[in-house]
């Protein structure tokens, strides 16, 4: 335990540091890796403990974003009033979407559970694309900034971490709570938690729910980030993001989605600043996992450890 | 009012209009011939091998650009054509049997993220090779002389080769029933999507089924692009938004289901059809509208059947 603490420490101690050990457009890496870490472990709250693969979570993502991004852009809010407001914003409509996708969705399990929250990313993508009045269209929202000192990288940093650190409290203990074991129960044998008298669907709507709030959440951080919102976000290619992340980190631990977050936005950084055919390198890399690591990095790491 | 009447009236002006009716009813469904090509053997792959093939509208493209390359080496003329078509189709049934031996028998029993992100990774790759072979640049392909006229019918004139392409489908789709239905192999695939454990158990080499429905697959998108190449313009983004058509198609008609394939292909390409008449510019959001409907009233689709 007390290593346990150290580690975390050292953790804290690093990401505080960071900002002055990077230049500005690797504190917007970091800041990336932030939003996208709490997507990939929201994701992944899914997935590896509810048993539920999404094939449509980059939605919630998106909502969120566009949700943070309208209340800075249209809600004639003063920047301060408005930025104060952009992640209850961005989680409540990313929690109420999920509501609706998720009372359809979770009628259905393993591969057709996918297709439906595929089928309604799509819905949602082609209403992101054609309502250009409230969401601009293919050129989507851009000039986002937060207000005074926040848009400045290394402040606005410090800001993502605020906004993420807790929701990964809130999502840990969530897992190791009664109700994240009775989850983990399901994804083994949802029949058998039936018997017992668990109501298994309001179960994994719940999760989706929470979970997508949380997607959203990270979008909005990223969004004013960024400083654009695009329907792309929402597109059925963007929804391998977090698949990729979760499978590279493992998805039998909590933060293993994290660390498969770090990866991935730094190996996108890295390869398509040297070659336009990163989505080749990408899919090599992605081809070269699912074929040869099956439990991800952390995988790797506990393989070592117990040899 | 009286404005909103005047508008409705002149949006549906063209319900009175029987030659526009025929038209747009042709173009719906020789585009929904097309559609029926590919999502028959997404459906297909779907029902016996229980993979999603994000991978199949890139084989689709595939086959377009295939018919971009074979059409500068035969002759002019509807031999020539011919000698497109059966090349395009033999090519991407190699293509089927190298990724279905290769790749996708190693996955079978891996958890479905894997299985989609092998399928993703293919989708990544393949539209990037399609970048290094044939360019960036949009290729066309010209249409044998005798179907580039058009054919007076019912007293309107239609392009004679949206004749042909309803003519192969419904040829192709009897050709299918036949194979599905009057051959032992077929007997083995419809066996196949209802119980594949019990197949295999019974002495079946579900190996070898696995890899004939796959290559069929591949090879009746490869079709299906050759067929496409002189009506579509061939471009390395060709894929993302054909795999989505067949998705919905796949979704209303039932996974697994052909006949659902064919009725659900003709549906959405009616509806694409007429939709861009009746509501220029939201008639994409009409197909995932049609989509969301159907999975909620039938969440297993027309054709499909609960689990």
């Amino acid at each position: 335990m007390s290593r346990l603490r150290a580690i975390a420490a050292a953790a804290v101690l690093v990401l505080a540091a960071l900002p002055a050990a990077l230049s500005d457009f690797w504190i917007f890496i970091a800041i990336e890796v932030i939003a996208f870490a709490l997507y990939a472990v929201s994701f992944n709250v899914l997935l590896g403990y509810g048993g539920m693969l999404s094939f449509g979570h980059a939605a919630f993502f998106g909502v969120g974003a566009y949700a943070g991004a309208l209340v800075v852009k249209k809600a004639g809010l003063a920047p301060e009033a408005a930025f104060a407001l952009v992640p209850l914003a961005a989680m409540a409509a990313a929690a109420g979407v999920a509501a609706v996708v998720g009372f359809f969705s979770v009628r259905r399990s393993g591969i057709y559970f996918g297709m439906l929250t595929f089928a309604f990313q799509m819905l949602l993508y082609t209403i992101a694309l054609k309502a250009t009045g409230l969401t601009g269209g293919d050129d989507g929202i851009t000039g986002l900034k937060p207000p005074g000192a926040l848009a400045r990288p290394a402040v606005y940093y410090f800001f993502a971490i605020t906004m993420v650190a807790p929701a990964l409290y809130v999502l840990y203990r969530l897992v190791n709570s009664p109700f994240g074991i009775t989850l983990r129960a399901l994804k083994a044998n949802p029949r058998r938690v039936q018997y017992v008298g668990v109501d298994v669907r309001s179960h994994q709507l719940a999760t989706f729910v929470i979970s997508g709030a949380f997607a959203g959440l990270a979008g909005a951080v990223f969004a004013l980030s960024s400083g654009n919102v695009f329907p792309a976000w929402l597109n059925w290619t963007a929804s391998a993001t977090p698949i990729v992340m979760a499978v590279l980190g493992g998805v039998s631990t909590f933060l293993g989605p994290a660390l498969g977050a770090a990866v991935y936005v730094v190996l996108e950084v890295v390869i398509s600043g040297r070659t336009e055919y990163w989505p080749l390198v990408m899919g090599t890399i992605i081809l070269a996992l699912v074929l040869l690591m099956p439990a991800g990095l952390t995988g790797l790491w506990r393989r070592k450890g117990t040899s | 009012m009286q404005s909103l009447i005047e508008t409705l009236s002149a949006q549906f002006a063209w319900m009175q209009n029987p030659v526009v009716i025929a038209r747009q009813a042709l173009a719906g469904l020789s585009n929904g011939m097309l559609l029926f090509l590919i999502a028959s053997g997404l459906s297909l792959i779907f029902g016996v091998l229980r993979i999603i093939n994000f991978a199949h509208g890139a084989l689709f493209m595939f086959g377009a650009f295939a018919a971009v390359t074979l059409t500068g080496l035969v002759p002019e003329g509807l031999a020539g054509f011919a000698g497109v078509l059966i090349g395009a189709t033999a090519g991407l049934a190699v293509l089927g049997a190298a990724i279905e031996t290769g790749l996708l028998r190693r996955i079978y029993l891996a958890p479905h993220e894997f299985q989609l992100l092998l399928t993703f990774a293919l989708v990544f790759i393949l539209g990037d090779a399609v970048k290094l072979i044939w360019g960036r640049e949009d290729h066309s392909v010209s249409m044998p002389e005798i179907l580039s006229g058009s054919t007076q019918a019912l007293g309107v004139t239609f392009p004679t080769y949206r004749l042909f392409l309803i003519g192969a489908g419904i040829f192709i789709a009897i050709g299918l029933w036949a194979l599905l239905h009057k051959t032992r192999w077929g007997i083995f695939v419809r066996a196949a999507t209802m119980d594949r454990a019990m197949l295999g158990s019974l002495g079946v080499d579900t190996r070898r089924l696995f890899t004939t429905v796959f290559v069929l697959g591949a090879a009746l998108a490869g079709l299906g692009g050759a067929l496409a190449a002189p009506v579509v313009s061939i471009g390395p983004g060709l894929h993302v938004q054909v795999i989505i058509d067949a998705f919905v198609v796949v979704v209303i008609g039932g996974m697994g289901s052909v006949a659902g394939a064919f009725v659900a292909a003709l549906l959405v390409g009616l509806v694409n059809a007429f939709g861009i008449l009746a509501f220029p510019g939201l008639s994409v959001v009409l197909t995932f509208a049609l989509m969301a409907v159907v999975l909620i009233v039938r969440p297993w689709g027309l054709f499909g059947s609960p689990e």
